[in-house]
């Protein structure tokens, strides 16, 4: 479409209108991201003697820093994992012509409404080895007791993660999933294609652009889970849910090393970044056109 | 049979995502002694109301409800203000440098919030505007998500109708007000509800930019509470409950847009 009408004349108004918005990116995107970049390079109590890249070399060669990073991509590959697999799987089952339907997803996306606060506190109590509900129930139905925040804290956090962002990623998948034109499983069905076949051949290709997006999203989220760590586990048992946001929060604000913790948060986001114009890029050439 | 396995599945699942909660306001009607027996009790012996009130009683709880009000509704307000504002002028104005603007915008989406956490935690205490409400609102004031979403709704406005009104003598201002808004109302329910759900639920910035009880919304509240004052389950379940029946109740009224607005931002 032609901007004829709307063109250059207009252009005071539009740089009035846009002030606010340019003086708020400025003031809390732009020189905060610089900040953090320029402390990065700094060190001591108030972050005023230059360092250069010491902080950079000294994260890279942390073992803590290491092992809190291992343990965030853990556990966000855990998050991704789940959230395709049981968000598809619960899309596909509430996209058939059931009665219910509509209350199946509302009770399905509670969860997401809660805030990390009481999706932490609630599971740290149900989890909780001796007051945990979940171990009674356990006990009851005959099984042994489990101390899930001490066997598989990662996993376990991940999936009170999961609890709370499935309905969010079955509610991605489901528009995916209507978004594919009927006809294209009818002829497959007349060509004598088994429902196992049409679900690899048809539904998974076409649904590729909405997985990358889930997928996107989980990692993006998954990477920088920090209630979790918080208030769950607290980091442990030992350091194994030492997530990396959990992490550079401990550094900077229980130590108080706004240097080190600023490098860290840089180096966390170039992965971040990186990662996600990787994943983007991935999914431009496998995108199915239709 | 097939039928049968979907609604099994799908029930199951909506156990598994409710009991929790319901558990939670089980909890938060139960005696602190059997909140800490050692057999679970799934449902109170008689159901101790008083909690809710023993909460105002042992903790600023009064004061959490009104920052996270206040916070959570004047980030929804500006947001509501300025996202349609300027999502309008990249929508329809051409002025110089307007790519790179956008694109600009467009970028702080690859910013996640830790990055910006310990740069805002220092500017904040520079200005004096820790542990305030102008400290704990001013990061999230406008956001690229909703500013994108007001732009992508109103391309699709007829340029004409503009230049009409134009013709006609309206004031540019005029023009967004009476002929612009009007048309994006939809978008803006979905905007405001997001909005609204995501700051009332916030928990990492809160928790750094307050140091005062009495400045805590009520996420932080709750863990602070549960940390300094032994753990009450009780008590902290039953904040818990007030924490998440707003937004509960707003999502039993709107889950179409709801599940609309997430169907949309996500797969535009």
């Amino acid at each position: 479409m032609k901007p004829r009408t709307l063109s250059g004349r207009y252009a005071r108004t539009a740089y009035l209108f846009l002030l606010p918005a340019i003086l708020f990116f400025a003031a809390f995107f732009y020189l905060p991201i610089g900040n953090v970049v320029a402390t990065s390079l700094r060190t001591g109590p108030q972050a005023d003697q230059w360092a250069g890249l010491g902080n950079y070399t000294q994260a890279l060669a942390d073992p803590a820093v290491r092992h809190s990073f291992l343990v965030t991509v853990a556990f966000a590959v855990a998050v991704v994992a789940g959230s395709i697999v049981l968000g598809l799987a619960l899309a596909m089952a509430i996209d058939q012509p059931l009665k219910g339907r509509v209350a199946f997803r509302v009770l399905l996306l509670v969860p997401y409404l809660t805030s990390v606060a009481i999706v932490g506190l609630l599971w740290r109590n149900i989890l909780d080895p001796e007051l945990g509900v979940l171990n009674r129930v356990l006990l009851a139905a005959g099984l042994p007791a489990q101390q899930w925040l001490n066997t598989a804290p990662l996993l376990t956090i991940a999936a009170v993660t999961l609890w709370q962002s499935v309905g969010y990623t079955m509610v991605l998948f489901l528009a995916g999933l209507q978004g594919i034109p009927e006809t294209y499983h009818e002829a497959a069905k007349i060509d004598g294609a088994d429902a196992w076949r049409r679900f690899w051949r048809i539904t998974l290709p076409l649904l590729a652009p909405t997985t990358l997006f889930v997928s996107v999203m989980a990692v993006i989220s998954g990477l920088q889970a920090f209630g979790q760590a918080y208030i769950i586990t607290g980091g442990g048992p030992g350091d194994a849910t030492d997530l990396s946001v959990f992490h550079i929060f401990n550094v900077a604000f229980r130590t108080r090393d706004f240097g080190y913790s600023s490098a860290q948060s840089v180096l966390l986001l170039i992965v971040i970044v990186a990662f996600t114009l990787v994943q983007l890029r991935a999914g431009r050439r496998g995108e199915v056109v239709y | 049979m097939r039928r049968t396995l979907l609604y099994l599945l799908l029930g199951l699942a909506s156990l598994v995502t409710v009991l929790p909660l319901l558990y939670m306001v089980s909890l938060s009607l139960q005696t602190e002694a059997e909140t800490l027996s050692a057999r679970a009790v799934v449902w109170p012996a008689s159901p101790q109301w008083g909690n809710y009130a023993e909460l105002f009683a042992r903790a600023p709880f009064g004061n959490f409800i009104v920052n996270s009000l206040v916070v959570a509704g004047a980030i929804t307000l500006a947001h509501l203000i300025f996202d349609p504002l300027v999502g309008y002028v990249f929508a329809k104005f051409r002025f110089p440098l307007r790519n790179t603007l956008f694109v600009a915008l467009l970028a702080t989406l690859m910013v996640p919030f830790f990055v910006r956490m310990i740069p805002l935690y220092v500017l904040m205490a520079n200005l004096g505007w820790l542990n305030s409400y102008q400290g704990l609102i001013a990061p999230f004031l406008m956001d690229a998500f909703g500013i994108f979403l007001m732009r992508q709704f109103i391309q699709p406005i007829p340029d004409d109708l503009i230049s009409a009104a134009r013709i006609d003598g309206a004031s540019e201002l005029g023009i967004y007000r009476r002929i612009i808004l009007p048309q994006t109302r939809p978008a803006l329910a979905v905007l405001g509800l997001f909005t609204f759900v995501f700051q009332w639920n916030e928990f990492l910035w809160p928790l750094v930019a307050t140091t005062t009880p009495e400045m805590r919304t009520i996420p932080v509240g709750l863990t602070l509470f549960n940390q300094e004052y032994f753990t009450l389950w009780h008590l902290t379940a039953a904040g818990s409950v007030i924490l998440f029946v707003p937004t509960a109740v707003l999502f039993v009224f709107t889950q179409r847009y709801f599940v609309r607005g997430i169907a949309l931002t996500g797969l535009k």
